[in-house]
């Protein structure tokens, strides 16, 4: 029985630990903001989503095409739409920048 | 490339509405299902009904020949009505006087006669709070 | 030791209810060390429901009667393995099992996905949370394993039916099944309480979703297979409440699957899919109190129990607070994409999606009705078998055939003309099979034949797909023909594992079909020295035996089997008789026809004092090819799942590119 009770003692002991770990190990940290994605990196992660989802659009239609589900014309036809807004994408991501190049762009730009 | 409105909506719509009908028309061809009651309301009821209750012995004859006989009486135990049945068709395992069960059929001549093969027993409670002996 | 149970279970208690309040404080400030110290309690509160569950297990293998749980579920001559099962066999045991699978699935959802999804994680742990918060505290204050008593000579001991392997694997499959949807939820209303309503939320859970959809179809099959060889009434899937409670979540589950797709390439049906999800979880809820209440009558169902009303209460407070949260975000929802065409991928997907959907509500209908005429008529009605089965067949069988339609047409808008040519083979292919099989007879159920038919497309049309597939690959430059195929299906996992999973449906609409639309039945008394015919079979009763093993008496009558002049051996049938818990079990014959797929399945139904058997038989078409087709359906899941490399490093790589953080 006071086995059981030391046990459970332990047990709240760890589970206290555990949820102030993060506070005992930086005491006093430098930035305590969550690591969330400001406006601009969040429209950059965005285009870049944007990015790989054209070309696996591309990508999947080239294989749907060589393997037959697709025929000639209908890849024809398919094919402009698709290539004209993975080079959108990636024209955004280009005229965007990296991020460091961030500070030189006009304010109206940022979201 | 030309259209603006896109067909989506209307092609949702249309759906459930086929949906809906079909269910309609179903419901309203082959009718509902079959009321669920205890033995105590059972006098005086016409047509198939579901049977629920309390198997009471003495449990006789032989469901493969002339048809089992036994009594139904509510789960409750509120009410004192025995339900005389007739079975006949595949008897459950489980079944047997103290079980509840489940029987599809008609009232005749103040005999449940009911539907071959339609009794269901209910497996004997796992999930129930506990009891003293534990023996069902 | 019950009192270290009953603590473990007060401490994850708290740790989750730490995390909720934490998790919500931190995600709305914006404070980093807080949302770790909610992650940490999120993954504690799995420590701690382990160290619970240890405390139960370690009871149980003891024979510990003081627990009151351990007395009601097993007793001293109970197998070990068995002992084991009775951890989720009862109320308290399968709750807690539930929490364990829960913060298990929670700590490893928020630790595996804390580098590149962390904008969602500071909100998934609060809704994860919830939920726990929910189950812990039913453990806690309302149905506690760890409640003991005076402990008696022997438990009560388990049920001869609970008896078998089956006991071991369906159980935790189902709970890992309906579990695993919460992860998917819980992303979900992250998605919508962090305001990230892209994409990232679906990739997030891709697997997550997978895996609990594989393990609920996993674990029916495995029950399916259990009514049909040990309960032995002659079918495997009785449209129980019970048996839909699992069935629903797993069409919404599969629905949900398709439409992520749509979602995926086109960024369409945002809202949808989030009305989906919500769906399968609270189906999942629904399923977890249907199985556990006693509400409905069903050959599963238990006494009404006091967890029916919470249950009810939180699926109600988490569909309010679920569409509350789609509601606000409306606005913000909306797609950036039209639906082009009416035939179009996208909309092949959305058909099946209507049609999955109206099914499952269909069968949500019948589930539910008898409970709301007994609320508005006060009599109770009950739905039959013809009910389900019509509506099987008009949802199922389109369904059927859309599953040969969807992948081979293309996205946005498919003309006509290739639609002739993609489809032509598959076409003379289903109409030739429909004419032989019409020829062979199978014009006497015309669903069963249209079954077949549509089959026969389907199949066509997965058997195009790898083959011109193979033969792309091939002409890229593949050494070999098994070296294209199998890169073709490693390069692509998700299209061709999706691919063998329709193929594992395929065999599984034409073993259903042929089970249930083909099949014979004929009931005889017999004496020693009688025979029966059945669909071609000779069955001659000769002699009836009993024998003594450990806990029971079996009673088996011998069967002699013929088909015309062939000899095929001998089938046992009859029964076992328990002495101990004084129940009869029934214990079917079974003789599967290797070539066929065929069973001859005989019940002794009933074993007089001088020998005198009636028998019930069953010929039944196909039938095992629903078996093979869980194997299948096993290889497609495995297939679809395993982890891509390339996938993962890509993911990686984009979070770099925008400079975030590599950990915390």
């Amino acid at each position: 029985m006071t086995v059981a009770l030391v046990l459970a003692a332990l047990l709240a002991v760890a589970a206290v630990i555990v949820v102030a770990l993060p506070f005992l190990v930086e005491p006093e940290p430098e930035s305590d903001r969550l690591g969330e994605l400001d406006g601009t990196e969040r429209r950059r992660l965005e285009q870049l989503e944007a990015r790989d989802r054209a070309l696996a659009a591309l990508k999947e239609l080239e294989f749907d095409h060589r393997t037959g589900t697709i025929t000639d014309e209908d890849y024809r036809e398919l094919l402009g739409p698709l290539r004209r807004e993975a080079a959108r994408a990636l024209q955004a991501l280009e005229r965007f920048g990296a991020p460091a190049a961030d500070e030189e762009r006009p304010e109206a730009e940022r979201t | 490339m030309a259209r603006k409105a896109s067909p989506a909506r209307l092609v949702i719509a249309l759906a459930v509405a086929a949906i809906l009908a079909v269910f309609l028309l179903y419901t309203s061809i082959a009718g509902g299902g079959n009321p669920s009651i205890s033995p105590s309301e059972l006098a005086g009821r016409s047509g198939t009904v579901q049977l629920a209750g309390l198997v009471l012995g003495p449990v006789r004859g032989d469901a493969h020949a002339d048809g089992l006989r036994f009594g139904l009486r509510d789960i409750d135990g509120e009410a004192n009505t025995t339900v005389p049945v007739l079975y006949t068709g595949s008897v459950p395992d489980l079944f047997r006087a103290g079980r509840h069960i489940v029987v599809d059929g008609e009232l005749r001549n103040g005999t449940f006669v009911a539907d071959p093969g339609s009794m269901i027993t209910k497996c004997p409670s796992k999930y129930s709070p506990s009891r003293n002996s534990g023996k069902d | 030791m019950p009192e270290l149970g009953h603590a473990a279970l007060l401490v994850t208690f708290g740790l989750t209810a730490y995390a909720l309040v934490a998790g919500v404080a931190a995600a709305r400030l914006g404070r980093r060390r807080l949302a770790a110290s909610a992650r940490n309690a999120l993954v504690g509160a799995f420590g701690s429901t382990l160290v619970a569950s240890a405390v139960l297990l370690a009871a149980l293998l003891r024979n510990d009667f003081s627990f009151t749980y351990v007395a009601r579920t097993t007793s001293e001559a109970l197998p070990t393995a068995y002992t084991i099962s009775a951890f989720w066999g009862g109320q308290e045991g399968s709750l807690l099992l539930w929490l364990l699978v829960l913060t298990g699935f929670g700590a490893a959802a928020v630790l595996l996905n804390r580098r590149w999804a962390r904008d969602l994680i500071v909100w998934v742990v609060p809704v994860f949370a919830a939920v726990a918060v929910f189950f812990s505290f039913l453990l806690v204050a309302v149905a506690s394993p760890f409640a003991t008593q005076q402990a008696p000579p022997d438990g009560a001991g388990m049920t001869p039916s609970l008896q078998n392997p089956y006991m071991l694997a369906h159980p935790p499959l189902l709970y890992l099944g309906y579990v695993g949807l919460t992860v998917p939820f819980a992303f979900a209303m992250a998605a919508l309480l962090s305001g990230r309503l892209d994409e990232r939320w679906l990739i997030a859970t891709r697997r997550w979703t997978l895996l609990a959809w594989a393990a609920l179809g996993i674990g029916q099959l495995l029950g399916a297979h259990w009514a049909y060889v040990e309960v032995g009434w002659g079918g495997y899937y009785a449209w129980d409440p019970v048996e839909n409670a699992a069935l629903m979540p797993w069409l919404a589950a599969t629905a949900f699957l398709h439409s992520v797709m749509i979602q995926e390439k086109r960024g369409m049906l945002r809202v949808w899919n989030l009305l989906l999800v919500l769906l399968a979880f609270s189906l999942a809820l629904f399923g977890t109190f249907l199985t556990r209440s006693g509400v409905v009558n069903s050959i599963h169902s238990f006494t009404q129990s006091s967890i029916g009303p919470w249950f009810l209460a939180f699926i109600a407070v988490t569909v309010f607070v679920s569409l509350a949260l789609v509601f606000r975000r409306l606005p913000e929802l909306r797609s950036p994409t039209k639906l082009e065409s009416p035939i179009s991928r996208e909309a092949a997907f959305l058909y099946n999606n209507l049609l999955l959907l109206a099914l499952c509500l269909t069968i949500l209908w019948g589930v539910v009705y008898p409970l709301l005429s007994e609320a508005v008529r006060g009599e109770a009605v009950v739905l039959g078998r013809s009910y389900y089965d019509f509506f099987l067949r008009i949802f199922g069988l389109p369904l059927l055939l859309l599953m040969g339609i969807g992948p081979l047409i293309a996205w946005r808008r498919a003309s006509l003309s290739s639609l002739l040519t993609t489809f032509r083979l598959p076409t003379i292919v289903a109409l030739a099979a429909g004419a032989v099989l019409l020829a062979l007879g199978a014009g006497s159920s015309v669903p069963g034949l249209v079954a077949y038919t549509f089959s026969a497309f389907v199949a066509t049309t997965i058997a195009m797909e790898f083959v011109r597939g193979t033969r792309a690959r091939k002409a890229l430059g593949a050494a070999s023909w098994p070296s294209a195929f199998g890169s073709l299906i490693s390069r692509n996992r998700r299209r061709y594992g999706g691919y063998v999973v329709h193929a594992a449906i395929v065999l599984l609409a034409v073993g259903v079909a042929g089970s249930s639309a083909f099949d014979s039945v004929k009931d005889a008394r017999l004496e020693r020295g009688e025979s029966m015919t059945v669909a071609g079979y000779t069955l001659t009763y000769r002699s009836l035996e009993e024998r003594q093993v450990s806990n029971a008496t079996e009673i088996r009558a011998l069967l002699e089997v013929r088909r015309g002049d062939r000899e095929l051996g001998t089938l046992k049938a009859g029964k076992n008789a328990y002495t101990i818990e004084d129940q009869l079990s029934n214990e079917v014959g079974i003789r599967s026809d290797l070539l066929t797929g065929e069973d001859l399945f005989v019940i002794a139904e009933q074993i007089g004092a001088d020998g005198v058997v009636d028998f019930r038989v069953f010929v039944k078409p196909l039938v095992n090819l629903i078996w093979i087709a869980g194997a299948v359906f096993l290889l497609g899941s495995a297939i679809t799942l395993w982890p891509d490399a390339r996938e993962q490093r890509r993911l990686v790589a984009r979070t770099q590119e925008i400079g975030l953080p590599a950990t915390r």
